[in-house]
């Protein structure tokens, strides 16, 4: 059974990874959410992807393109501005920073029981 | 069957869409409409995959959805501008008027009568200082006909400065040019991309 991701912590990397997969690739929403699911996040909601991307293109960080399709109406592909490509940098620096220091935290064995407080 | 499972999924997908559609009502038109464009083909495509129903299963929440293309748009914490309160200013202004003109007519005429059941003859009503104008009242025994009577120029003001005001509509402004500055990216964009 694939593990559940807390919507929370989601949530803050989402921008992030959206910013990542379209600047490897250009693609609409929905390719976008079969991308992340496909990296594991088979939880992930539509609901919270699409409102996304409509903020990274409000805030100017991915720009999008109709691209006509065979298969029905002009379908919306977006891909990263350089807005967006500093901010995927700037995002992954900072992420990394942060993984740097916890991961090895919450790897770590934990003892049986917390060790008591020392007096002082 | 796999027509009327076509229909069915058609109509499933069309719900989710318009069902999102009617709490989007405070984005601006052109926005509301790529909105709804581009979530009618996405789940067009997951339905595809995996059936409409699940594919608007897969949406989550319709009014979270909402909510969030709305913050998306407008902001976080920001207060966004309301079609809906604006609309509802303009017709509590017009409820306002319409009742405070009746009562006034009422009264006058009520006042002309119950000194002369039958009074024949012209009687002028000043109205409501600012707001209705004046008012002839032509009485033929006992009943009338008016001329006048009709809102001032200050009333229309008040009606759509108040619409603006509680709808905070110059928000709208923000959002129509983050439309315009889009649509000129896209049209460089595939410009550069049509020479390329």
């Amino acid at each position: 059974m694939a593990p559940t991701h807390d919507p929370q912590l989601l949530k803050g990397v989402l921008t992030l990874l959206l910013l990542r997969l379209l600047a490897e690739r250009e693609s609409y929403g929905y390719e976008v959410v079969g991308r992340l699911r496909e990296l594991g996040l088979t939880d992930i909601s539509e609901g919270s992807v699409y409102p996304a991307l409509a903020r990274l293109e409000r805030e100017g960080r991915v720009q999008a393109r109709l691209v006509s399709s065979h298969a029905g109406p002009a379908r919306k592909y977006y891909r990263p501005t350089a807005a967006g490509t500093q901010a995927l940098t700037e995002g992954t620096a900072s992420w990394l920073s942060l993984a740097a220091v916890v991961h090895p935290v919450l790897v770590r064995h934990p003892p049986a029981s917390p060790t008591p407080a020392k007096d002082t | 069957m796999t027509s009327a499972r076509t229909l069915l999924d058609r109509a499933r997908i069309e719900r989710a869409v318009w069902t999102m559609d009617t709490r989007l009502a405070d984005l601006p038109r052109r926005s509301r409409i790529n909105k709804r464009r581009e979530l009618r083909d996405n789940l067009r495509l997951a339905a595809a995959d995996v059936g409409a129903g699940r594919a608007v299963h897969q949406l989550g929440d319709l009014r979270t959805l909402a909510d969030d293309y709305l913050a998306a748009e407008y902001g976080e914490h920001k207060r966004r501008p309301s079609w809906t309160v604006a609309a509802l200013t303009i017709l509590l202004v017009e409820v306002v008027m319409t009742l405070l003109v009746h009562v006034g007519r009422s009264a006058f005429h009520a006042g002309i009568t119950a000194t002369n059941p039958q009074a024949t003859g012209v009687y002028r009503w000043h109205g409501i200082r600012y707001l209705v104008s004046d008012e002839t009242f032509t009485y033929t025994h006992g009943a009338h006909t008016s001329v006048g009577g009709a809102w001032t120029p200050l009333v229309y003001m008040i009606m759509l400065g108040g619409a603006v005001v509680t709808g905070r509509l110059w928000r709208l402004n923000a959002a129509w040019r983050r439309q315009r500055r889009r649509a000129t990216l896209s049209a460089t964009d595939n410009a550069t991309g049509g020479e390329a």
